[in-house]
């Protein structure tokens, strides 16, 4: 039991907003710092633009969209994530830092969250300054959102 | 699926490929004696390799197919036409067994059907050796109980157990069916003495697999086959060994592998812009760019030939296509290939593919006429179809020809108006050129029954659109009573298109040019006046047909345009459908490299993919025929708009252009393209203005005297036209309009006024390209003096 809780994950904080997010970094590929980006016309809504990763042009979703909050002010950083059908972007306010929390801190989402939200995250990180709000990239696939999208 | 499977799949499928190539040709050839080895190779390596991988039921069907070709390869058989389709449907089921194993990993079951196919190919055996049975008494060295052995089986089953007696050496056992084997084939050919074979068949590195094909009997087999069967290794083994020499400089590379280094290569492109302009100050740097620069050229143009593979990867497909496509049909067709070794990007390749057997079968079914119809024509009773492929420029053509019959204009013509394709004012009015392109619009088709092969009004619209979707073209030629050519225009690679980039608040789009017929500038003033309006549809004039507009904001829920802006309306074709797309304004046209896009954005439809510009922006690549479609662009409007914007009233249409400050024509059918270029990039042979254009020399007429003008930096305008056979260009000051021009007559004598055109109701003299003075033909000798 001691063994689970002491278990350590390496988690990329996001930022969106004022609230911070973790990644586990095992599912990033890279971090891409405010990238030129190409919007989409007639995308669905969760889609932030296109960004050029090594030589492909990458869809990336913006973690705003999905979370119906108002576009960004400025430019914004974008997380890669590889994915079974080929890597992904997220579009991020800004990239905090790579922390490693333990399972011990780790408390699941609560029944207070929206709907929308309780698809979306996982669950929370007690940090000892804030929350760090668990977000797994196979929950934000595109395909994934698309077909959520679809069924509301 | 482990790399040991993958490696024999793909092993075996292009065994398969070469032997049907080969077995097409031996239909010619039939006692070809490398044919039939070639043949024997391929499906003995997939015997050899299935036990080994435990695929029992391609070993049978391997086996059966093994023996017949052994007899064949010993000149005990002679293949007939029916052997070879037997041969072939084999094949077909070899494929659909690795296909099988290909997707699920197993090799499925069909017992019934192979146990048919194998009692086939037996049948094949036993029919022949009977024939030959009698042919080879005579010469034959061998005694009569072997003879007997290997045609009837009660003797042939007690044969193999004659070994048997010495069970308990598993050498002896071995040895026994080699002995025979080399016997019977070396009796035939040299009249050996039986006592070599022994020491032979001890050499014998494959026994093994000899020996366990022997002892796992399938009772109906014959005997001779089995014979036969073992005599191959030793006979492959030296051409093998020669084939060996290829295998060892090539190296088989996964597609994606070469995709990836494609896109590698890309971002280097990009980087290396990047570095120039960031570093075109400093002079050392600019040395360093320079080397960076041309080796990152070689390096593209390297992972692009590794794309390439020759046309012969689809021609071969077709032999057998013509034959069973012939036989089908009671015709006599031949099938000539010429230049398989034209080399094409493997996408491309594959998706010729359809095309290709569409336009074969075509010609096969309507255009190569009936033996006896041939004759009565004075033609030979077989006809030919021609597949030629060969580079013209940065195309590859493929040109798929036969001389049959050729197209009935006026059965095209009933047909059209038969479908409601065109109307009958229309019909009278069309040149032949016209009516022939009638056989590219969806729906037509003129075979009178429904036969097996076409006719199902899916056709020639297919080929268009497949070769289109590839920025190709598809060219028709035919003569009544002379045959039909088919000539497929491809770029020679597709993972780069050129394209137009056109703006639309503030963004990047990409519209491949092959869809784009001309371009429209529309000044703030002229906007209201020019574009009209029927309840909300936006028209345009064009040369006073209207054509329906699409405004690309609008269509993409972009934030609306000021109202007074210029604006450029791009004329576009797609596949039919003509329509004028407005943009906000256009940018340079880009070679560009196209990009998938994600599945969500795909289903937008609009986009064809994206791409990233020489300047690292991002472009969408727009979709023309998509938005046309959506937008409700009708094609037979379209089709009739086009059709009958030629045969009106001696109206031609020119290129006007303002050289020196006189307006000047062009006939628009020789234009070939428009250039911006440097005036720098003009250079001078003598006293002759050259210009390097695709790699070829044009000699260029300075028309609008702007060597004269000394900044070397600043953009010229030249307009490269065909005159004949040859390309020649000529500086202009500006491009003024595309635009019909009336034919003038002398007063009096009402001849027609050469040189001279009516275009916007003012005299304008046409330029005469044959005036312009080629190049001397010994123009590089003397140059280099």
């Amino acid at each position: 039991m001691k063994d689970i809780a002491e278990r350590k994950t390496e988690v990329c904080s996001v930022r969106v907003g004022d609230t911070w997010y973790g990644v586990p970094i095992a599912h990033v590929l890279e971090i891409l710092g405010k990238p030129a980006t190409q919007p989409v016309p007639l995308a669905p809504y969760f889609v932030g633009g296109l960004v050029h990763y090594r030589g492909e042009v990458l869809t990336a979703i913006s973690l705003r969209r999905v979370l119906g909050m108002e576009a960004a002010p400025g430019p914004e950083d974008v997380l890669v994530f590889e994915s079974s059908d080929g890597p992904f972007g997220m579009f991020v306010d800004s990239v905090g830092e790579v922390m490693q929390v333990s399972a011990a801190e780790y408390e699941p989402n609560p029944a207070t969250l929206d709907s929308r939200r309780q698809s979306l995250f996982g669950g929370a990180w007690k940090l000892k300054e804030r929350l760090l709000v668990t977000l797994e990239p196979e929950r934000l696939h595109p395909m994934r959102l698309a077909a959520q999208a679809a069924a509301a | 699926m482990d790399d040991l499977t993958r490696e024999f799949l793909l092993e075996s499928q292009e065994g398969l490929d070469r032997m049907e190539r080969c077995l097409t040709d031996l239909e010619n050839r039939p006692g070809d004696a490398e044919l039939l080895a070639e043949i024997f190779r391929a499906v003995h390596t997939i015997k050899g390799t299935t036990g080994f991988l435990g695929f029992s039921r391609l070993e049978s069907l391997s086996h059966a197919g093994e023996n017949l070709l052994g007899l064949l390869r010993d000149g005990k058989l002679e293949a007939n036409a029916e052997i070879i389709s037997g041969l072939l449907t084999l094949m077909d089921r070899l494929r659909g067994v690795l296909r099988s194993i290909d997707q699920t990993g197993a090799e499925g079951k069909n017992a019934p059907e192979d146990a048919a196919m194998i009692a086939r190919l037996e049948a094949l055996q036993r029919s022949g050796v009977a024939a030959v049975g009698v042919v080879a008494e005579p010469e034959a060295a061998i005694s009569e109980p072997e003879l007997a052995a290997a045609m009837a089986v009660p003797v042939r089953v007690r044969k193999p157990r004659q070994p048997g007696k010495r069970r308990g050496a598993g050498a002896g056992k071995r040895v026994a069916p080699l002995l025979v084997d080399t016997a019977w084939s070396k009796a035939g050919e040299a009249g050996l003495h039986r006592e070599s074979a022994p020491a032979k068949a001890w050499d014998e590195p494959e026994t093994q697999r000899s020996a366990s094909a022997d002892a796992g009997a399938v009772p109906v087999r014959p005997a001779k086959s089995e014979v036969t069967a073992k005599a191959e290794p030793a006979d492959a083994a030296p051409a093998a060994a020669t084939g060996g020499g290829t295998a060892d400089s090539t190296l088989r590379v996964d597609v994606d592998l070469l995709n990836r280094m494609m896109n590698l290569v890309g971002e280097l492109v990009l980087t290396r812009n990047q570095i120039l302009q960031a570093t075109s100050a400093d002079a050392g740097f600019a040395l360093l760019g320079r080397r960076l620069d041309m080796v990152t050229a070689d390096l593209r143009e390297s992972v692009m030939k590794a794309r390439m593979q020759p046309v012969s990867h689809v021609f071969s497909r077709f032999p057998r296509l013509v034959r069973d496509l012939a036989l089908g049909l009671g015709k006599q067709v031949k099938l000539e290939l010429e230049g398989e070794d034209t080399e094409l990007d493997k996408s491309l390749l594959e998706a010729i593919r359809d095309p290709l057997t569409h336009a074969i079968r075509n010609c096969i079914d309507h255009g190569i006429e009936m033996p006896e119809v041939r004759v009565a024509n004075g033609k030979p009773a077989e006809g030919t179809v021609r597949l030629r492929a060969y580079h013209e420029g940065s195309h590859v053509m493929v040109e798929v020809h036969d001389d049959g019959a050729g197209m009935n204009l006026s059965r095209i013509r009933e047909k059209a108006l038969e479908r409601g394709l065109v109307t009958m004012a229309r019909a009278e009015q069309m040149s032949e050129r016209d009516i022939l392109q009638l056989i590219f619009l969806p729906g037509f088709s003129t075979a009178a029954a429904v036969t097996s092969v076409s006719g199902r009004g899916v056709g020639m619209d297919v080929v268009r659109t497949n070769v289109e979707k590839i920025g190709g073209k598809v060219e028709v030629d035919s003569r009544a009573g002379e045959g039909t050519a088919l000539r497929l225009r491809i770029p020679l690679t597709l993972a780069i298109i050129p394209a137009l980039i056109v703006h639309s608040r503030g963004q990047n789009f990409a519209v491949p040019q092959g869809a784009l017929t001309e371009l429209v500038h529309l000044n703030e003033d002229e906007i209201g006046s020019r574009i009209e309006w029927i309840e909300g549809a936006a028209l345009y004039r064009l040369r006073g047909h209207l054509l329906p507009l699409i405004f690309l904001d609008r269509l993409l829920q972009q934030p609306p345009r000021d109202a007074e802006m210029t604006c450029d309306i791009a004329i576009l074709n797609a596949e039919g459908r003509r329509f004028g797309l407005v943009v906000d304004g256009l940018a340079d046209p880009e070679e560009i490299v196209v990009k998938p896009l994600a599945a969500v954005l795909r289903e937008i439809g609009y986009y064809a993919g994206a791409t990233i510009l020489g300047n690292g922006e991002m472009a969408l690549i727009l979709n023309p025929s998509a938005i046309a479609q959506n937008a409700g662009v009708r094609l037979t409007g379209a089709a009739e708009d086009t059709l009958d914007a030629e045969p009106n009233a001696g109206l031609d249409d020119y290129l006007l252009v303002e050289a020196d400050g006189r307006r000047a024509a062009l006939p628009l059918s020789t234009v070939v393209r428009i250039e911006r270029i440097p005036r720098s990039r003009i250079e001078m042979a003598g006293s002759r203005p050259v210009l390097r254009f695709e790699g070829a020399l044009l000699p260029l007429d300075d028309a609008a005297a702007c060597l004269a003008d000394g900044d070397p930096e600043a953009q010229t305008t030249v307009v490269v036209c065909r005159d004949g056979d040859r390309q020649i260009g000529m500086t202009v000051s500006q491009v003024l309009d595309v635009t019909g021009g009336r034919h003038l007559e002398e007063a009096g004598t009402g001849a027609m006024a050469a040189g001279l055109t009516l275009l916007h109701e003012k005299v304008t003299s046409i330029v005469s390209l044959a005036g312009i003075a080629a190049l001397e033909t010994d123009f590089c000798g003397e140059a280099g003096r």
